[in-house]
């Protein structure tokens, strides 16, 4: 439902009753075949708010051109007809679908759901007000979401970095980091915005690439590059792309002469004052919540932070104040895409828990005819011609194309359709097929990649096999890419009618592949994440195997004391350790290991070994890999040596216990970064920070008069935590900034501890004496990752952690399918980041687990037994590792066989069989050989 | 279990990328599904970044 | 003299085909000679398939992936 919003909420979980007002969109939806024929007549025109005010758009427009639905609607704000009843309408009568109308009008819903999630998303700030930055006065100085439009090959100017003053083509460029966050002076945002510093360096690696010898610099206060490779990428633009950071607040941006100069005033590092000229700045602004949604919260009837977000717990990180209410994205603070992601998938898994007693109880399963033999049958062919309105048949001869096609060989009828693609022809070519006792389709229109499947479902409905269509391209491959060249665009049409003809002519009744599925999970580490995810997906009515390395359930989360809003740690955990024990559903495995694995999605069975060398097989439909990490042992600032340098998990415990070293102790030493972000552990540990700054106020609240030092390098106390550094630096807590090559030096002598640091303000170095260091540790990967990995086919980074499928769509998934991972296996990360990753692999796995089968894409490998000779090339090369070689019966030699659950249909074994003895269904060397002789045949 | 209404199907309001992925794992695993979404289309703000993320890969 | 060259294009489904399309939502215009044949993969592209089309009269062969 587009153009609508949640105007009320009534009820309880499981039974909302919600209110959708639904704006006019003065399109049909069903009509419209999103040509742009209106678009191009629009007389109107107006800021886009895709391209960030830096584009335009019409008044009848589609919000980009890959929008979802391509639909297009009319802007009644700018809309020329709807502000003055009878003028304009050009749309309308350029509409041949005619799907414009402008009597549509504002709609009610009231919707009975189970559950609702809020994932309204943020807003940027609007640097407007603020003023001293210049933005809204000097042209030259963009937002970043306007630089990223410049940059975009779709955007206003395809891609060329150009002043909006001139037109020059900019040479220097400057981002200013933290605009609108951590400034509670300019505009209220005191937390961090946790994206922004991730977002200006790749921006500016890529302003670079499209700029060569452009001067790229980032003036920044903390390089918050916490993510799962970030650094790496942070150290890429410093010393691969050469883009420049400079540590400090720009005070302002002014305008330097005609041309729109920016000229920005700042403080360096040295504390001298510096003047430096730009072509362009951009603002690196952050996220605050809109307006509109703070009404929404206020609809939904739910508490908001201090910072203006969503309230939520650090062990339900998307469950709201408000039962059956549930938050995913920015809505709950500031947060990037794969963070996002997986709370998309966390609000799922917590919602599945709460409605599963009504799984599958509005959902239907479509019902089809049943399936009609035609291998004995002769190929008679019908060829379905389209018009697509006047996007095809403005610029191809559709009637040369119609009556060319019935001259090829085995077609035995041929028709136009205005919109083939619309319902009424759905229903129409159904009856062709069935009247004329068609057994293959060509359909002339646009690309497969959307429409294919809806083909599929016609022939399905007129009981044809679904794979007996081909589709010829001659929209997107034609008629719009040849719009001045008719003549040739009809031969063209013919040419693809004909290849796809020739292919169809070949193509064989597939059936898709079903695999049943062990409705069973098994997570593998027995922490918060592990545990997290084997409740979720037992209290959603499925079996789980748990299985924990140690005798005891918590890991990692039994070292600490407090999240970083405060809560009680142990205390959860211990919730969680019951929860597990008295759930029915989940069978526990202590002292076990998974020492051998068969199988694939859906049907894995996994070997568990105890201590006592006992071992058993599970069968599982789906795995989670929630193996947790460890804490390093440092060597280094004298550790070893030196019994008051202890780490931070370390000093936890003295600090709780009162240990007297800790009690009388005097001046403390937090030094940051220990084991973290050098050599070949670029990394940061992401939760380190917030622990000292957390420790320190601790013991400035314990006792005010104590000294607390924290040597940093990058203060990464990111999205809210902010308030926690604020609060450190009030209490007094003093802050050492320190490079990688000025690190800081431990000496003991007698009782003193001595820390030496290069202080980068003074310019020299700087003795600290005192009574107790603390080392902020990292977090490793577990030593067995690799071999456990090895096991299920799942890869590990480079540093040793689980590497998912992709970094930003699927955060949890692993390639191989059917495998997931959560917690600090995958990066290190803090309890609520693990909560929600456990939830998300949990709903992920439950996605294959709430079905009894799946099925696949008949498109696959098969093998053709009289010519494969068993030379086993294509093993190799499969990148699946779906084919195995075996035995041929009675001992006459070897053949291979595809795994059809694992093969993806890529071919590669199709391009490099020497003898033709394996091929892809419905891409057959046959097929192909028939296009390409019908593509050249006359 | 307590035997309270439990209706089958969600609402979700946002159809950004955080919105979508939920809206897919709730439909994928047997929930009805209504994805409201402010604006004429889905996407939300991933859709209009550059690089990296590719913009055509929404999925629905 | 009025030479039209004929070339056959392979292209994966995933990325060059997917191309193909958005060139034609963009309507970025190029010339008519190219014939495409989709493919699940580039690597699917048998070398016979080249073979194929060069001796049956294609001036070029492009593989996309």
């Amino acid at each position: 439902m587009t153009l609508s919003e949640v105007v009320k909420v009534d009820g309880n979980a499981g039974d909302f009753n919600v209110t959708v007002k639904e704006s006019p969109r003065y399109v049909d939806m069903d009509k419209c075949i999103a040509c742009g024929a209106c678009t191009d007549k629009c007389p109107k025109k107006v800021d886009s708010e895709y391209d960030a005010a830096t584009g335009k758009r019409k008044a009848i427009y589609v919000k980009y051109a890959q929008a979802v639905p391509l639909k297009y609607q009319i802007d009644p704000n700018a809309c020329i007809r709807l502000k003055k009843p009878g003028a304009c309408g050009l749309c309308e009568k350029a509409c041949d679908a005619g799907a414009i109308n402008f009597n549509d009008t504002e709609k009610m819903h009231e919707i009975n759901v189970g559950a609702v999630i809020l994932a309204p998303g943020f807003e940027a700030y609007d640097p407007t007000d603020a003023g001293v930055w210049g933005y809204g006065t000097n042209k030259n100085v963009i937002t970043a979401m306007q630089l990223e439009r410049y940059l975009s090959a779709s955007g206003p100017t395809e891609g060329h970095l150009v002043r909006p003053s001139d037109g020059k083509p900019v040479r220097k460029l400057a981002f200013l980091q933290c605009i609108g966050s951590r400034d509670e002076n300019l505009c209220g945002n005191g937390y961090c915005s946790s994206v922004c510093c991730m977002y200006a360096i790749k921006e500016a690696v890529i302003a670079k690439d499209h700029v060569p010898g452009l001067k790229a610099s980032i003036f920044y206060m903390d390089m918050r590059t916490h993510g799962k490779d970030f650094d790496m990428y942070l150290e890429r633009a410093k010393n691969e792309s050469g883009v420049r950071f400079v540590r400090c607040r720009v005070n302002g941006v002014e305008t330097d002469g005609e041309g729109g100069d920016c000229r920005l005033s700042y403080v360096n590092e040295d504390g001298r004052q510096l003047e430096e000229f730009y072509d362009m700045v951009v603002l690196s602004v952050g996220l605050q919540t809109p307006k509109h949604v703070l009404e929404l919260a206020k609809t939904a009837d739910i508490k908001l932070t201090a910072d203006n977000f969503a309230a939520t717990s650090d062990f339900a990180p998307v469950q709201t104040s408000r039962e059956g209410i549930f938050t995913c994205g920015a809505i709950s603070g500031p947060k990037d895409i794969p963070q996002s992601v997986v709370e998309g998938s966390a609000a799922a898994a917590a919602v599945a828990d709460l409605l599963s007693p009504s799984r599958h109880n509005l959902t239907t399963e479509p019902t089809f005819p049943a399936e009609k033999d035609i291998s004995n049958e002769d190929p008679r062919i019908g060829v379905f011609v389209c018009h697509c309105g006047s996007n095809i048949a403005g610029v191809v001869d559709v009637k040369a194309v119609e009556e060319y096609a019935q001259t090829l060989p085995n077609v035995v009828y041929v028709e136009r359709n205005l919109f083939s693609c619309s319902q009424d022809t759905q229903d129409m070519i159904t009856k062709r097929i069935q009247e004329q006792n068609l057994n293959r389709i060509v359909i002339a229109a646009c690309t497969p990649r959307t429409h294919e499947p809806l083909f599929r479902e016609t022939l399905k409905a007129a009981g044809l096999n679904e794979y007996l269509v081909e589709m010829a391209n001659i929209r997107n491959h034609n008629s719009w890419v040849h719009i001045q060249d008719p003549k040739n665009a009809t031969a063209k049409a013919k040419d693809l009618v004909r290849m796809a003809a020739a292919k169809v002519t070949f193509g064989d009744s597939l059936t898709p592949i079903s695999v049943p599925i062990t409705q069973t999970a098994l997570v593998i580490g027995g922490g918060v994440a592990g545990m997290t995810s084997a409740l979720n997906l037992a209290e959603q009515g499925f079996d789980v195997h748990l299985v924990e390395q140690t005798d005891t359930l918590g890991g990692n989360a039994l070292n600490l004391k407090h999240t970083w809003a405060g809560e009680h740690v142990p205390t959860e955990v211990a919730k969680l350790v019951d929860k597990v024990l008295w759930n029915e559903k989940i069978i526990l495995h202590k002292e076990a290991r998974v020492t051998a694995v068969e199988g694939f999605v859906g049907n894995f069975h996994s070997t568990i070994s105890t201590k006592d060398g006992k071992s058993k097989v599970i069968d599982h439909g789906a795995g989670i890999i929630a193996t947790g990490g460890e804490v390093f042992i440092p060597q280094e600032y004298n550790y070893d040596n030196i019994t008051r340098v202890v780490t931070s998990v370390q000093f936890d415990k003295l600090f709780e216990l009162k240990e007297r070293h800790v009690r009388i102790a005097k001046k403390f030493v937090f030094i940051q970064c220990v084991g973290s972000r050098e050599g070949d552990n670029m990394y940061c540990s992401k939760v380190c920070c917030t622990h000292s700054v957390q420790s320190a106020i601790a013991l400035k609240q314990e006792r005010p008069d104590r000294n607390v030092y924290i040597l940093y390098r990058d203060m990464r106390t990111y999205g809210q935590r902010e308030a926690l550094y604020r609060q450190a630096r009030k209490l007094g807590v003093i802050f050492i900034n320190y490079e990688l090559h000025g690190k800081p030096k431990v000496t003991e002598d007698g009782d003193i501890i001595t820390v030496e640091v290069w202080d980068h303000v003074l310019h020299r170095p700087l003795k600290i004496e005192c009574d107790l260091v603390i080392l902020a540790t990292a977090i490793r990967p577990m030593p067995d990752a690799a071999d456990l990995g090895k096991l299920y086919k799942v890869p590990v980074d480079g540093h040793g952690f689980f590497q998912e499928a992709h970094a930003k769509l699927r955060p949890v998934d692993f390639s191989t399918d059917g495998m997931f991972v959560a917690g600090l296996a995958h990066y290190p990360k803090p309890i609520e980041e693990s909560v929600a990753q456990a939830l998300a692999a949990a709903a992920r796995a439950a996605t294959l687990l709430a079905k009894t089968s799946i099925s696949l894409d008949a498109i696959k490998a098969t093998v053709d037994e009289n010519y494969c000779d068993g030379c086993a090339l294509c093993v190799d090369v499969c990148p699946y590792g779906a084919i195995t070689l075996v035995d041929r019966a009675e001992g006459k030699g070897q053949i291979i066989r595809v795994n059809k659950a694992q093969c993806k249909g890529c071919g590669l074994c199709q391009g490099t069989c020497p003898k033709r003895g394996v091929f892809v269904a419905g891409f057959t060397m046959k097929q192909i050989s028939a296009q390409i002789q019908a593509a050249l045949a006359v | 279990m307590l035997d309270t209404k439990k209706v089958g199907s969600v609402m979700i309001v946002g159809g950004g990328v955080t919105g979508m992925q939920a809206a897919l794992d709730l439909a994928d695993s047997g929930y009805y599904v209504y994805l409201v979404e402010k604006s004429g289309a889905i996407g939300g703000a991933m859709a209009q970044l550059d690089k990296t993320f590719p913009t055509n890969d929404c999925s629905m | 003299m009025n030479f039209e060259p004929k070339i056959v294009a392979f292209c994966c489904n995933w990325c060059s085909y997917a191309a193909a399309d958005l060139a034609g939502t963009a309507r970025m215009q190029y010339p008519h000679n190219v014939r495409i044949i989709r493919v699940m993969c580039s690597g699917m592209v048998h070398p016979e398939f080249i073979m194929d089309a060069l001796s049956q009269g294609a001036d070029g062969v492009m593989v996309l992936g």
